[in-house]
């Protein structure tokens, strides 16, 4: 480790007679003790973030810590710089988890054991792999956006986010490559929109709007989906996929809990506004609306298919139901948990919560 | 569907249907390969294995869709076995039938996947404005796409920072500098990609998970940056001065404009400064950590002057004046940058091993400045743009002259 001098040495007044600058240098040297704490902060090793600044005046895309220059312009007029309304907790420990855990569609699936299944069940499976392949691209395109817009000196904020555009270019890929790889085809898309004009997750302009629909409640029942792909899968290769899945969608929405656990804690003046994103992803949650949830009942084309899988077969499909009734209970159940864990599960208590999804939660209790 | 899963026959829910051209299923794709699409539906037939077929029931013999799943005949193209290569399976693999067709235009803003069998009727969910496929199309996109999957590195884990010698400070800190520099070139990067990437058609998957991975690779850059700054007792440095961000970041024409100065203009100099790095690294670790950016960097580039390449093929030559216009701006920017003695005298220290070596240090600083904007104008000439040495920037010219 270098050893702190203060002052120009001797070679630094030599060089700079020889017509060097070198001003910066001396800069450098003044800044050392205060990289301590940068480093303290630094995304790979800490969790203490507790002296960053509660709004960013950074407007020139540096790097947290670095020196600012003067005279130079504030060309990225970044639209979040208020910690309050990005950050989150545990932000640097999902980072590593996530570029730990990176995986390849193309070899680390056993791709060998896909057999021939009878037409129902992989029409079924294709369709399925269709709905996901049309969804799971949003998750990386929305992110994506607000990366762009949030101020860097939020780093570990915009870190996880970058993972999660690669996971999701992932997902989209790998359940194209199912529906391609066992003598199948893509299918229908999702015929089910909503909200195209407002009020979705794709059309969030603030980040805990989009987060909240997001990564609590999209993806949260998308989880529970993938958790469960043993039942839904007919080979390794289903299984690997989904388990896989999961364990990414899982990191993506312990982000989202925790950005909201952290809003309820910080932003109490803002529970009101989160309790309304939730009313209305609740009811897309019940509904099927927006296609945000394949499992719900009136998600025809994915729930049909999820029935088949589940069942056995399109003549078992009324079997199928029945196992798919009870993921739709455990996805309340595990949604709940997560309201409890974020801590805006006062709306299960009070009649707020969306009366179907309460009516589920109790049949399972 | 033209070919049968070997089960179908029992089932019989998932029978052939005559073939129809559907290969514009909403009026919104346009392509010049669309008269062939039947062809290739037929082709797809072939995917199927030979002992597939001859078992195959001919279409009489199915029996009629289930009216409760009608949704299973609603593909276009049904059988397809993608096959796994001595590379796993891979995006190229996949783009096997009417999967592999990528329409010269796609007014299609429903992320509809493409290949999927369209529902009419449903509205518009977006309003991309990146629709043609000359504005973002490379054909080794998939390709680099999967190298970017295999190739991934783990900052924390495959750097030994711990074996990070001991330097001296002015060295120390001229290092720091050069980090501080790169970590801005990395937030530049996911800004501007990140502003087009949802912007960009689904019917373009391929680029769209490129840029995904390019956007990963410089969290990574980032990360890897900030870290090498702090963790061996120097300081971040002076902010970048950006000059060429401001351009990445401001250009609004067109996802090709912007690749000018993402790609050409500043790709170029990250690539150069990561190759300096390792070159002239004192230690393991650095030219490992450089190495590893290095190589990252590399398939950016490709994948850019892939693109612009295509681009340019694609719309003639008053597209690539244009974009020469465009770069009289960039080039001034890129003067400018030339100029800050910041970066260069960090690299003189860097080249020269210490304060009182810049001088000799700043001989490689020359070179590096005269390679960049070598391989610059190279570059542009690589995708068509053709910029003559004498129509260069004045700055720029010196440079390459070693100025």
């Amino acid at each position: 480790m270098a050893t702190l001098q203060d002052r120009p040495t001797i070679e630094m007044e030599q060089a700079v007679q020889d017509g060097f600058d070198l001003s910066w240098l001396q800069r450098l040297k003044e800044q050392i003790p205060g990289a301590a704490d940068e480093l303290a902060h630094d995304p790979t090793l800490a969790e203490n973030t507790a002296g960053l600044l509660d709004e960013s005046t950074n407007f020139t895309q540096r790097t947290r810590g670095a020196l600012p220059r003067a005279g130079i312009p504030q060309y990225t007029a970044y639209t979040f710089r208020d910690k309050k309304e990005v950050w989150g907790y545990n932000l640097t420990k999902l980072y590593q988890e996530a570029v730990s855990r990176q995986w390849s569609s193309a070899t680390d699936i056993p791709w060998d054991t896909l057999r021939p299944l009878s037409d129902d069940v992989e029409a079924a499976q294709c369709q399925l792999a269709t709905f996901f392949a049309q969804v799971e691209f949003v998750a990386a395109d929305v992110p994506g956006r607000f990366i762009a817009q949030m101020s860097p000196d939020y780093h570990e904020v915009r870190m996880f986010l970058l993972t999660q555009v690669m996971d999701e270019s992932r997902h989209m890929e790998v359940f194209r490559k199912r529906a391609l790889a066992n003598g199948g085809g893509l299918m229908r898309m999702i015929d089910s929109v909503s909200d195209v004009t407002g009020g979705s997750t794709d059309n969030a302009r603030e980040f805990t709007e989009m987060s909240s629909r997001l990564h609590i409640v999209g993806e949260g029942n998308v989880l529970t989906l993938f958790r469960l792909g043993e039942l839904m899968a007919y080979n390794d290769a289903e299984k690997a996929i989904y388990r896989r899945a999961a364990q990414d969608e899982a990191r993506h929405v312990a982000f989202g809990v925790l950005h909201a656990r952290y809003m309820n804690e910080c932003t109490p003046e803002r529970r009101e506004e989160i309790h309304a994103y939730l009313d209305e992803a609740e009811d897309r949650q019940a509904t099927g609306n927006g296609g945000e949830n394949p499992a719900a009942r009136g998600a025809n084309l994915t729930a049909e298919s999820l029935a088949i899988l589940l069942g056995g077969g399109a003549d078992k499909a009324d079997e199928g139901q029945k196992i798919l009734a009870a993921i739709r209970q455990r996805q309340v159940k595990e949604y709940f948990q997560r309201l409890k864990s974020c801590g805006f599960d006062d709306r299960i208590e009070n009649g707020r919560v969306n009366p179907a999804l309460l009516e589920a939660y109790k049949a399972a209790a | 569907m033209t070919a049968q899963n070997d089960a179908s026959a029992e089932h019989g829910l998932n029978p052939p249907v005559p073939p129809v051209d559907d290969s514009n299923p909403t009026g919104r794709y346009h392509s010049s390969a669309a008269e062939r699409v039947q062809q290739d539906v037929s082709a797809g037939d072939a995917l199927a294995p030979a002992a597939e077929s001859a078992d195959a029931e001919s279409p009489a013999e199915k029996a009629a869709p289930s009216e409760r799943f009608a949704w299973m005949k609603d593909t276009r193209q049904w059988g397809v076995r993608a096959p796994v290569t001595a590379h796993g399976l891979t995006v190229d693999a996949i783009n096997i039938g009417i999967y592999g067709e990528i329409p010269d235009e796609s007014r299609e803003m429903t992320r509809m996947p493409r290949g999927s069998f369209a529902t009419p009727g449903l509205p518009r969910l977006d309003n991309y404005s990146v629709n043609r496929k000359e504005e973002l199309w490379s054909e080794n996109a998939a390709w680099l796409y999967e190298e970017a999957i295999q190739r991934r590195w783990i900052a924390m884990q495959d750097i030994a920072w711990d074996a990070l010698p001991t330097l001296l400070l002015d060295f120390e800190l001229a290092w720091c500098q050069l980090c501080t520099e790169l970590g801005h070139h990395a937030i530049a990067e996911t800004d501007t990609i990140g502003q087009w990437l949802h912007r960009m058609n689904y019917a373009y998957i391929e680029p769209k998970m490129f840029l995904a991975t390019e956007e990963f690779d410089a969290a990574r850059h980032h990360e890897v940056m900030r870290h090498r700054a702090l963790c061996n007792g120097g300081a971040l440095g002076v902010e970048s001065a950006g000059m060429v961000s401001r351009r990445m970041l401001e250009t609004r024409a067109g996802w090709p404009e912007t690749s000018v100065a993402l790609y050409l203009a500043r790709g170029v100099l990250t690539l150069l400064l990561y190759r300096f790095g390792a070159h002239y690294a004192a230690n393991p670790v650095d030219r490992k950590i450089f190495s590893l950016c290095l190589q990252d960097k590399a398939r950016h580039l490709a994948y850019g002057q892939g693109m612009l390449k295509y681009s340019v093929a694609v719309q003639g030559a008053d597209f690539a004046t244009s974009l020469r216009r465009i770069l009289g701006s960039i080039e001034k920017d890129m003067a400018g940058e030339l100029k800050d003695a910041v970066l260069w005298e960090a690299l003189a220290i860097i080249a020269g091993g210490s304060v009182s070596g810049m001088k000799s240090g700043m001989a490689a600083v020359h070179k590096l400045r005269g390679d960049y904007v070598r391989q610059y104008v190279a570059r542009l000439r690589y995708v068509g743009i053709g910029k003559r040495d004498d129509a260069l920037h004045p700055d720029l010219a010196a440079a390459l002259a070693g100025g």
